[in-house]
């Protein structure tokens, strides 16, 4: 048996995401051993009316949300304990929802910082109806083979090392969430095991003594001895002896106390629980709990470290007397599927990637691009064509180079309303489209006869210049095989208004003195289409091309750096229309030549 | 619990209608003196001026003056602001109106488990303690108001009569309507006094703890809560305080000077094992530290770097139980770097470091402690199957 917490305890979990993960810790746990998962319903208005997927095996249960703990009693009716997750600032008003319900008996408060009166006014309150409040700051409570409530016990691996799947002797009560898997631990290794575990909470006034739940262990045929953990502060412990004192017991009671340190230390020194401090004019102390756990006749070993032995002794005399026998382990437990990640981590599987990158990593504190933090990109001066580099060329490009990209940027970032590009992106923000949308259809423009002969006229220069072509050679080539030239032409700029913008860069890169030999082509070709032509100039797509296929950049990627420049002015023509709140644009029937058919009649459908 | 200075404790008696002297706390002498020039009781009555700072003994210490005018008050704030007591310097000092009286009373209301208890007694000041049995209870359930005729019923069972006995019984009624309301644990005034002047019971003297965990329901509590101990936090002690309001799960620290045995363990139980460990085996403790609740490595990592900065420590005991969902690999990684920082920083010489632990990711945790050793650390780690405190019987002996 058990007692608390056994196979007929249905739950209901009031609050959210720590509601959740404990849902998931103990479907783990009805998962070992063998049992339907106890939790029935979760009591969380945000999200009331959906479901919280738990998985169960290498399944998932979905558990209902509610609203009210009235509706989730109602829809649950076999519902008859409450654990309570929400905040210390909330805890109050649900825990009190849940203990005026009348299908719940236990309500476990898990929320740590809830103010001393809340947590008295709760106790109260439960002891009026009959029922039991436990916590708050409580780890959970364990019935082995039986319940799990709250998180006690730890992860699997422990649940499974602790023999938590099957009962045993002693029933543990402790204030402390860290200290309750100790002692299971210290039950199993050198006893036959627990029967039920209690955190009872570290706070000054716990809704619960550890005499109610004496008084149940006493109650319940399978415990043989309790073991109690606890601290100075207060006066429980001092109760449990009173009580333990009391009479006859049939129980065996073990008992340790902390805070003997405490009488070499500063007074009024508070230790990790709130409760844990020694009360006015010495009582409460380690010692004076110590002395009347003796007194009753409870085993109280001198130190934490001969718990287990003490622990130890007892199950010896247990086995003797004939009160226990020995337990035979079971030859196989259910293993909990492990996640890919677990999985993962510990070297036992291998997942084909879906995809594949080569460029940049966010799985650190920061992105590394190419392998190099940003932020330490940033700390030694690199700038934004540096970054374009890593991600487009997978290389730091040099100074000098970073200087010419960042020219080609600037000189290409806008002109002006007219082109596709603009007057796309222009005419979505008058229709109140949103910038990513209204940018992208401003990048869509982008082809063959606006910006996007860039990376076309690399591909044709860099070809003539890796196959050693001439001139004549090229435009013959171009002509057969080809069609006009990328980058080369202009609609509105010729040799008698030559484009500023391509002078400029042009300049720029000779006067480096480096070696542009798809530049020096492209500007051959020139001479010979100008000729024929004189709108037939090196355009800025051309010029770009040729400067950055000599630069070394993929040509894949080259149509990029207009995109990318230009997307600055697609922005700012979109923020510009916003800002002056631009109306709907709408053609004028003037400037549409109506060359359809004249109004005529529908003929009969037939 | 959280203490509260005088000050601020006597603003919030004030505010439940408990008469309390004149007082003003002040940063300068000079803000004194500005404050003199427009409060008239400041240059009318007697004044008291007092360290405003969580100190014991202040009497003894000379951060008490009595019976000064403003002039006065004014130079013993000059000579109390700036002075130096152990780790703290003075930054505060309140100043008070003397109120002369003859008869001395005491009251308090604190927590019990059942609910409140008034005590009033019709003795005050050192008279108390040493007559504890003149103490009368009052005692509350939780939840529950004391009657007016009740109140009056302790009053005399303590021994007032005629109207005093009233006006007590009203005193009371309006100490616990404070502890009530402000989430109070505890609130003493003693010595409670009548004025001369008109006859009303004054409280000359505030103890008040305040439930900290009740903070936030009370937007107007704008003062910092003070340390328990008879002493100020140090620096170190309120950084990490930092870092515990900012984070999920728990750091604490609090210096013990003298020590040479440092705390570093997991779980607000278990740390107080291991501490009963190290003074029962003869040790000095460093310090109290804790973290739980998987805090995050960066906020263990500073709690390790102010442990190993604890001067004059021989042992780093770095304990825990059987977690249940603590990190022990991720919280272990904080405690390591904060190791390596200390180490490169010059710390940590000669200084043996104690390693038990048990929880999720215990194996990756306690190997890579163990690969500190290659690192030059002393270091002893130890898992699940070493009892808890036996780390603190290895290190200690002799």
């Amino acid at each position: 048996m058990s007692i608390l917490a056994n196979k007929d305890t249905h739950v209901v979990i009031q609050g959210g995401a720590a509601g959740v993960n404990a849902a998931r810790r103990m479907a783990e746990f009805c998962y070992l051993i063998k049992r339907p998962l106890n939790v029935e319903a979760f009591v969380y208005p945000p999200d009331a009316g959906k479901t919280n997927e738990i998985p169960y095996g290498s399944g998932l249960i979905a558990i209902p949300i509610y609203k009210t703990i009235a509706e989730a009693t109602k829809n649950h009716p076999t519902i008859n304990t409450s654990l309570v997750y929400i905040g210390a600032d909330r805890a109050m008003k649900g825990a009190m929802e849940a203990l005026d319900d009348s299908h719940i008996k236990v309500v476990s408060m898990i929320t740590e910082g809830v103010p001393e009166k809340d947590a008295k006014l709760l106790g109260a309150h439960a002891r009026k109806l009959g029922k039991v409040f436990n916590g708050p700051s409580s780890i959970g409570i364990i019935s082995a083979g039986a319940c799990r409530l709250g998180v006690i016990g730890g992860a699997f691996d422990n649940l499974v090392l602790s023999k938590l799947y099957r009962e045993g002797s002693f029933g543990v009560i402790t204030k402390s969430g860290g200290l309750s898997n100790e002692i299971i631990w210290i039950c199993s290794q050198f006893a036959d095991g627990i029967t039920t575990a209690i955190g009872i909470g570290g706070d000054a006034y716990p809704g619960t003594d550890y005499v109610s739940y004496l008084e149940m262990f006493e109650h319940d045929p399978q415990t043989k001895a309790v073991v109690i953990v606890g601290e100075m502060g207060g006066d429980l412990e001092e109760r449990a002896a009173e009580w333990y004192g009391a009479k006859k017991r049939r129980i065996k009671l073990i008992g340790v106390v902390s805070g003997f340190c405490q009488e070499s230390l500063p007074k009024g020194m508070k230790f990790g629980h709130a409760g844990a401090k020694e009360g006015m004019k010495g009582e409460g102390s380690a010692r004076s709990k110590s002395e009347a756990l003796k007194k009753s006749g409870a085993l109280v070993p001198e130190t934490f470290g001969a718990l287990g032995p003490a622990i130890k002794d007892t199950y010896q005399g247990f086995l003797k007397s004939g009160l226990v026998k020995e337990i035979i382990e079971p030859v196989s437990l259910p293993r909990l599927p492990k996640t890919v990640e677990e999985a993962m981590k510990a070297d036992e599987v291998v997942v084909a990637p879906l995809i594949r990158t080569t460029i940049s990593d966010d799985r650190g504190d920061e992105p590394c691009y190419d392998g190099y933090p940003a932020s330490e990109l940033i700390n030694k001066g690199y700038e934004i064509p540096h970054v374009i580099g890593l991600l487009w060329d997978k290389r730091l490009i040099s100074k000098q180079e970073a200087e010419i990209i960042k020219r080609i940027m600037m000189l290409s970032a806008d002109h002006g309303p007219c082109v596709s590009g603009a007057y796309a992106t222009i005419l979505a923000a008058c229709a109140g489209i949103g910038l990513s949308q209204a940018v992208a259809a401003g990048l869509i423009m982008i082809g063959p006869r606006f910006g996007g002969a860039v990376t076309d006229a690399g591909r044709w220069f860099k070809y003539a210049v890796d196959n050693n072509m001439k001139v004549d050679e090229f435009l013959a080539y171009m002509k057969k095989h080809v069609g006009p030239v990328p980058g080369i032409g202009h609609r509105v700029k010729s040799l008698r208004n030559p484009d500023k913008r391509v002078k400029e860069l042009v300049g720029y890169v000779k006067s480096l003195q480096i070696k542009t030999p798809c530049l020096d082509f492209a500007l051959a070709v020139e001479q010979v289409t100008a000729v024929k032509k004189d709108n037939l100039i090196l355009n800025v797509d051309g010029t770009m091309a040729a400067v950055l296929v000599d630069m070394g950049f993929p040509v894949d990627s080259l149509n990029g750096f207009f995109i990318l420049s230009r997307t600055i002015g697609l922005i700012g023509h979109w923020v510009d229309q916003k800002r002056q709140d631009s109306r709907l644009i709408r053609l004028f029937d003037y400037l549409v030549n109506y060359a359809a058919p004249k109004r005529r009649e529908v003929p009969p459908l037939k | 619990m959280a203490k509260v200075l005088e000050g601020p404790g006597m603003g919030l008696m004030k505010k439940w209608g408990i008469h309390v002297p004149h007082y003003a706390v002040v940063t300068s002498a000079d803000e004194l003196s500005k404050l003199g020039q427009v409060n008239e009781w400041m240059k009318q009555t007697k004044l008291v001026a007092k360290a405003h700072e969580a100190l014991g003994s202040r009497f003894k210490l000379g951060l008490v003056k009595v019976g000064l005018d403003l002039s006065g008050a004014v130079a013993a704030t000059k000579e109390m602001i700036g002075r130096q007591v152990g780790s703290i310097t003075i930054s505060q000092v309140i100043v008070s109106e003397m109120v002369p009286h003859k008869d001395e009373y005491y009251c308090a209301v604190k927590s019990t488990r059942e609910g409140v208890e008034i005590l009033v007694a019709n003795c005050g000041g050192i008279e108390v303690e040493s007559n504890w049995e003149r103490v009368k209870r009052l005692c509350l359930d939780v939840g529950q108001a004391p009657s007016t005729e009740k109140l009056e019923k302790l009053a005399k069972e303590a021994g007032f009569t005629g109207p005093v006995a009233k006006k007590m019984a009203d005193f009371a009624e309006k100490m616990f309507a404070c502890f009530d309301h402000e989430d109070a644990q505890y609130l003493e005034v003693n010595p409670v006094v009548t004025r001369e002047s008109d006859g009303e019971l004054i409280a000359l003297d505030a103890v008040t703890l305040l439930d900290g965990d009740a903070k936030f329901r009370h937007p107007d509590w704008n003062f910092q809560f003070a340390a328990e101990f008879g002493r100020a936090y140090s620096r170190d002690e309120v950084e990490v305080m930092g870092v515990d309001s900012k984070i999920k799960g728990s750091v604490k620290f609090i210096e013990i000077p003298g020590g040479d045995t440092a705390m570093l363990p997991a779980g607000g139980g278990a740390s107080v094992y291991y501490s009963d460990a190290v003074v029962a085996r003869g040790g000095k403790l460093a310090n109290y530290a804790e973290y739980s609740g998987d805090p995050p490595d960066w906020a263990v990592e500073v709690l390790t770097e102010k442990v190993c900065s604890l001067p004059g420590i021989k042992n780093i005991i770095v304990g825990g139980a059987i977690a249940n969902f603590t990190d022990v690999k991720k919280t272990f990684g904080g405690i390591i770097n904060g190791f390596r920082k200390a180490k490169s920083d010059g710390k940590l010489k000669g200084v043996k470091i104690w390693v038990r632990r048990g929880g999720p990711r215990e194996k990756e945790g306690l190997d890579a402690m163990r690969a500190l050793k290659d690192e030059g650390f002393d270091i002893h780690v130890f898992d699940r199957n070493t009892p808890l405190t036996d780390i603190v019987d290895k290190a200690l002996q002799k």
